[in-house]
């Protein structure tokens, strides 16, 4: 592995000024799992390394605030998977944090770890997409909050300025706000990295609304107008529907799967994730 | 930060003040710096698991975590699980079950599953797959973890209820009754029970030492510099740089190894110590560095320029054998020989009765193709050399000490007393760790250095030195409309490496045994072995026959369902049974396979009725043992009865130490915890060929009980000359010297008797099993591996996903030695044989490169992929040629685990199967293939010789 430089700031400002100052030479480490797999094969190669561990302003709680759920960002996909809350009101986010990597991964990969990485088959995002969930943005000109949709701009590519970081993510929850169910598909059922992961979200009025990983560089959102989540639909008028509501997804073919074989299972997954979510709504509404 | 930083951190319980750089990883400091060992190093992605520590109290990967995000933190290893106590209850319950194999994974396995006890008392099923499916066994002892944790997370029961008994006491409890007889009179019986693991509580401590884990003192660390091409020649290599970079003592490329390259192999002597003017495989190297430190040695590596051109690549069967193919080997290599301007390495032909006179009702031909695989042991190959005073000493896990001393020898011109091998116990061999690889090379940097020199591959690495060979198989089998198998017509193309390794032998010997464990009246096999310029492909379990199996029991279900027999029934009508010739004039049947089938056929309920959208399948497969080969043991009876044995096998997890151990136990009446077995060092224990072809229970078994037997010899001779009786009123067996109707056991005898003879008793054995100069193989079998696996399995037909709701496997094992690691063995190389029928192949890109390498995109199976149940039964006739009846057993489990899943999926889609992995993509494209309006029901027969058909 390259020499680095390695700082341990225990201040939001601290860590903000270097990162500012180190540009593109820098990279922020909080649980590493992706960071450091790139660092031992050479990938990247950073001057610097931002440790966030030690900021006392970044928290790892997880809390319910009026409608939403508050995940500070150096929350572990364990105890996202884990929390009482997320599970009551969010069980598809736990869900798809449960299916990051192994135990020993989510114990120390985090929620907006995940985020900030961009891969595209990262299995939290497509939930926060469809959820509405938004990024708190701290940095040297304040604060400031954006979608998780628009922070993420392409593969491997967030739209944080210098010296910004993520301080935690807010997920719009409560009752009857939607109902969620994530899905995906593997090529193995142990610890593996998703073909496509997507999450439907449904919210009160029956809009559904569909975010899919692995099938473009960003993640692929698009809302119905809430038919697919009407009792009365037909399945030839629901795949009718699909396909014209999924046409805009662009998978690639790579060594985990063919584009064809992605771009069929979009709308398999989608049926199958919105049966589930349709199911949440009815059983308890909201997340539940 | 400076460079350098001081941290204090709690390691095992003990506060520790280190310094660290911050670009080091944990695990290497845990293990380079503090000297803790348990903790191993496979993937460095953290997929596999091997490395799992504990941080403030949460289970990590230490190969992800930088050493200095673990200041002020408290670190646990494998080393302080226990406490202060000496065995958790978790680590005893792994022993007790079974669970251990080579023992390389079982560590991080250990930390994973203590850590799930810990958060939850009473896992269920599916809590515990989930909890251990980040911690990869390639040994695959998935169903005994499940076991042990279950074990262990039972509450302790008030001490007057009945404790619940773990599987090696049923076993044991089972052979105890059966031996009741013996046991009334007190004496001691091993042999059929399922005694713990030999080596099991060093590997459940952490503390067993693999070749990483072995220190040198000036130990120098060896990288190797590899390029991305597939094939290219060589236009310069600028070492310069590399030469000055820090800590580097030696740079070579194979200008600096003589001209000619010196080059080796087991059978042909043609892969060059480093490439040779031309890269011939994607990951070839063309140098090695020397460092002081291994992240030196890696930095430098990247300094080294090579300047390639780049050339077309041969990389499959069509392009091996296109008319205008590029030669893969240089024709000056292979003199004399009349196919050294193509790219076949070597054509074979075998056969019996007439396949073109022969008159079947149905004729099925399909071409079945099996993808290239790599071994993935989870300790990754290392080799460390040293020389000393014209003295070469090399460490090598692995599983032939001897010839590698053998192919050192020559190439370095020196007597074979001063090349000595010490062979610590592989991580996991699977035929991978045999024959030389790095070994030369490492040799030769140790020379140049005269300072000892350590190479260890990374896992990416590894998938560059071993794999199995891909085959395209065209089977074309004839039918009689009852079912009758009439003949097989077989056109079978291994397609080897760059190097021919061992591959010739692999493509020979399952080519001969091509048709399988059948009465076949006619046969043709053609089979051809073919150079490509790929890794190259060497000794994987089963050699060359779940590749073989894979084409010919599938064409045999073709064949079945066209002909509207099940697949059970159309292999009860085929099967040779005890003494039935297989191969024309050669060893004929040698146990009850049909005994098998049915208790196959019985476990999955063949005949009982099935829940909707599944499928059964079985299968069958045969696989010759050892054809020929010398093994030695020495034992030695002590003057306070116990005993020593020697054995050249390696134990990489098979359990050989274990196996002998009880073989010694009962012959000489020793018990187990006074028998300790040496082996892995050419300077100590005496020749054995090679641990390979399950052979090593058979020959070094046999060997070992004659060892024993020249003991009795000598203890006979021994109680005629110090009692003063008559030879023939001394009957010594079972561990007993009876004199007239006085009893006593061996080493009361000895102890009571031997300080008259002074010393100790020293027997020899040997078995040999002669090359037979006119026989294909250079022998018949020593025995048959034989293998039914049958499968209830369902289709997710919108996904293509498969999930298997039984997989059944019966082995004839001849006599189950100890039963646990037979089973061990059998679930094992069930699971194997699962990677490669579901997931796991190379992907190689159009110019030949592999883009698959390491654990992220070339998955094998974890805890969460394996079948709802699995069943390993066998069949005891005592009709094998080793001790007690018994045969070789570590193969089976995989040699039909292909046809076998292949034929339940297709009972339960209706679509057939040619190619592997089945993987989701897969079986979803078939599908959707046979959707397209117009095409006719699955498959299709080629040809019906007579006019009416069966319909």
């Amino acid at each position: 592995m390259n020499a680095f430089e390695y700082f341990q700031p225990t201040g939001l400002a601290a860590a903000s000024e270097l990162l500012r100052d180190c540009g593109s030479e820098a990279r922020i480490l909080a649980g590493g799992t992706d960071l450091t797999v790139a660092l031992r094969e050479g990938r990247l190669r950073p001057r610097v390394i931002v440790d966030l561990k030690r900021i006392a302003d970044l928290s790892s709680a997880i809390e319910v605030h009026a409608e939403r759920v508050v995940i500070g960002a150096r929350a572990t996909m364990s105890e996202v998977a884990a929390h009482e809350d997320i599970l009551r009101l969010c069980p598809a986010l736990a869900e798809a944090a449960g299916a990051v990597g192994s135990v020993q991964v989510r114990n120390r990969a985090t929620l907006c770890g995940n985020v900030c990485n961009a891969s595209p088959a990262a299995d939290t995002v497509p939930v926060l997409a469809a959820c509405g969930a938004v990024v708190e943005i701290k940095g040297p000109s304040g604060c400031r909050t954006m979608p998780v949709v628009d922070v993420i701009q392409g593969n491997r590519r967030i739209a944080l300025d210098p010296g910004e970081l993520v301080a935690a993510i807010h997920l719009p929850a409560g009752p009857g706000l939607h109902a969620a169910a994530f899905g995906r598909i593997t090529r193995r059922r142990g610890v593996d990295l998703a073909v496509v992961n997507v999450c439907c979200s449904i919210d009160g009025s029956g809009i559904a609304t569909f975010a899919f990983g692995a099938v473009a560089p960003r993640p692929f959102v698009v809302r119905d107008g809430g038919e697919l989540a009407a009792r009365d639909i037909g399945s030839s008028e629901m795949e009718a529907l699909m396909d014209v509501l999924f046409s805009g997804a662009t998978p690639i073919s790579d060594v985990r799967a063919s584009a064809a074989y992605r771009r069929a299972m979009v709308k398999v997954l989608a049926g199958r994730v919105l049966a589930r979510a349709v199911r949440r709504l009815a059983t308890g509404g909201g997340h539940a | 930060m400076p460079e350098w930083c001081s941290m204090d951190l709690t390691v095992n319980g003990e506060p520790r003040t280190i310094r660290v750089r911050p670009n080091e990883i944990l695990l290497d400091v845990l293990r380079d710096r503090l000297g803790l060992r348990g903790p191993k190093e496979c993937c460095a992605v953290g997929e596999c698991g091997a490395c799992t520590v504990k941080v403030d109290g949460k289970t990590v990967n230490s190969c992800l975590m930088l050493a200095v995000e673990a200041r002020e933190a408290n670190v646990v290893t494998i080393e302080a699980a226990a406490g202060s106590g000496s065995m958790t209850r978790l680590q005893e319950a792994f022993l007790e079950h079974g669970a251990v194999q080579c023992g390389f994974c079982i560590p991080g396995m250990l930390m994973s599953a203590q850590a799930l006890l810990d958060r939850d008392p009473d896992p269920d099923d599916d809590a515990i797959r989930e909890a251990l499916s980040g911690n990869l066994c390639r040994c695959a002892g998935y169903y005994r973890m499940f076991e042990a944790v279950r074990a262990a997370a039972r509450p302790v029961p008030p001490p007057d209820a009945p404790a619940p008994v773990p599987a090696a006491d049923r076993a044991a409890a089972a052979t105890d009754s059966r031996r009741g007889e013996d046991l009334r009179r007190n004496r001691r019986v091993a042999v059929g029970t399922s005694v713990k693991r030999f080596g099991g509580p060093e590997r459940v401590r952490g503390t067993q030492r693999f070749l990483a884990d072995i220190s040198l003192p000036g130990l120098l660390h060896v990288k190797l510099v590899k390029t991305d091409a597939a094939r290219a020649r060589i236009v310069s290599i600028d070492v310069e740089a590399a030469k000055g970079a820090p800590g580097v003592v030696d740079v070579i490329t194979a200008q600096d190894l003589g001209n000619p390259v010196p080059r080796f192999g087991p059978v042909f002597d043609d892969r060059p110590v480093l490439a040779d003017g031309e890269v011939k495989y994607h990951g070839e190297p063309v140098a090695a560095v020397v460092a002081e430190t291994k992240e030196q040695a890696a930095q430098a590596a990247e300094l080294v320029k090579v300047e390639l051109e780049r050339l077309p690549a041969v990389a499959s069967v069509a392009q091996a054998l296109a008319p205008d193919a590029p030669l893969v080997q240089d024709a000056s290599l292979r003199q004399g020989d009349p196919l050294a301007r193509t790219n076949v390495l070597k054509e074979r032909s075998y056969g019996w009765g007439d396949v073109d006179a022969a008159r079947a009702d149905l004729v099925v031909e399909n071409t079945y193709t099996f993808p290239m695989v790599t071994h993935f042991a989870i300790e990754p190959h290392g080799f460390m050399a040293k020389w000393e005073e014209g003295r070469l000493t090399l460490w090598s896990p692995v599983q032939h000490p001897f010839l590698l001393q053998k192919v050192m020898a020559k190439l370095f011109g020196l007597p074979l007393t001063e090349v000595r091998v010490i062979a610590p116990d592989p991580g996991g061999g699977f035929g991978g760790k045999q024959n030389p690889k790095f070994e030369p090379l490492v040799a030769m940097l140790a020379m140049r250095t005269g300072r000892p020199c350590r190479l260890v591959l990374t896992l990416d690495e590894t998938f560059q030195a071993v794999r199995r060979a891909a085959t395209e198989i065209r089977v074309r089998t004839g039918f009689s409309r009852e079912g009758d198998i009439l003949f097989q017509d077989i056109k079978s193309d291994f397609l080897l490496g760059a190097y021919a390794d061992i591959g010739e032998r692999v493509m020979t010997k399952a080519s001969y045994l091509g048709v399988g464990p059948y009465r076949v009246p006619n046969a043709r096999i053609r089979a051809r072995a073919l150079l490509s310029n790929t890794v190259p492909s060497c000794a994987f379990r089963g050699f060359g026959t779940p590749q073989m199996n894979w084409a010919v029991e599938s064409n045999i279900d073709a064949g079945a369902r066209r002909l509207g027999i099940d697949g059970f029934r159309i292999r009860l009508r085929n099967l040779a049974d005890k003494g039935d010739e297989i191969v024309r004039g050669d060893v004929p049947a040698d146990g009850h396979w049909p005994q098998s089938l049915k208790l196959a056929a019985d476990a999955i309920g063949w005949n009982e009725p099935l829940a909707p959208g599944r499928g059964r399948g079985i299968a069958v497969g045969i696989k010759s043992g050892a054809t020929t080969g010398l093994s030695n043991s020495t034992v030695r009876l002590l003057a306070d009865g116990s005993a020593i044995l020697y054995a050249g096998t390696s134990d990489m997890g098979q359990g050989a130490r274990t196996i002998f151990a009880q073989l010694v136990s009962d012959a000489l009446g020793v018990p187990l915890s006074r028998v300790s077995v040496v082996m892995g060092d050419t300077s100590v224990v005496p020749f054995d060929l090679q641990t390979s072809a399950s052979r090593s229970t058979v020959f070094m078994g046999t060997a070992i009980s004659r060892a024993c037997a020249d003991i009795h010899a000598q203890l006979r001779e021994m109680a005629v000359e110090i009692k003063g009786v008559d030879p023939d009123q001394v009957r010594i067996h079972d561990g007993i010297v009876a004199i007239g109707p006085d009893e006593v056991s061996i080493p009361e005898f000895v102890k009571a008797n031997l300080r008259q003879w002074n010393g100790e008793l020293v027997g020899n054995g040997r078995m040999r099993k002669p090359h037979m100069e006119d026989h294909p193989l250079g022998g018949s079998a020593a025995f048959y591996e034989f293998n039914c696996t049958a499968f209830e399995a369902e289709v997710d037909e919108k996904t293509g996903e498969i999930t298997i709701h039984k997989h059944i496997l019966v082995g004839d094992v001849g006599k189950a030695l100890n039963p646990v690691q037979v089973e061990a063995q059998d679930e094992g190389a069930a699971i194997m044989g699962l990677g490669h029928t579901l997931m796991e192949h190379m992907v190689l890109d159009q110019e030949g490169r592999i883009r698959n390498l390491g654990a992220i995109d070339y998955r094998i199976p974890t805890s969460r992929d394996l079948p709802g149940t699995m069943q390993a039964l066998m069949v005891e006739n005592g009709d094998g040629p080793g001790p007690y009846g018994s045969k070789g057993v570590s193969e089976g489990g995989l040699l039909c685990t292909a046809p076998a899943l292949a034929a339940a999926v297709t009972a339960a889609t209706g679509v057939e199967f040619q190619s592997l992995p089945l993987t989701p993509e897969r079986v979803w494209l078939k599908l959707n293939e046979t959707e397209i309006p117009g095409s006719g029901p699955v498959g299709r027969p080629v040809g019906m010789d007579r006019k009416q058909g069966p319909t």
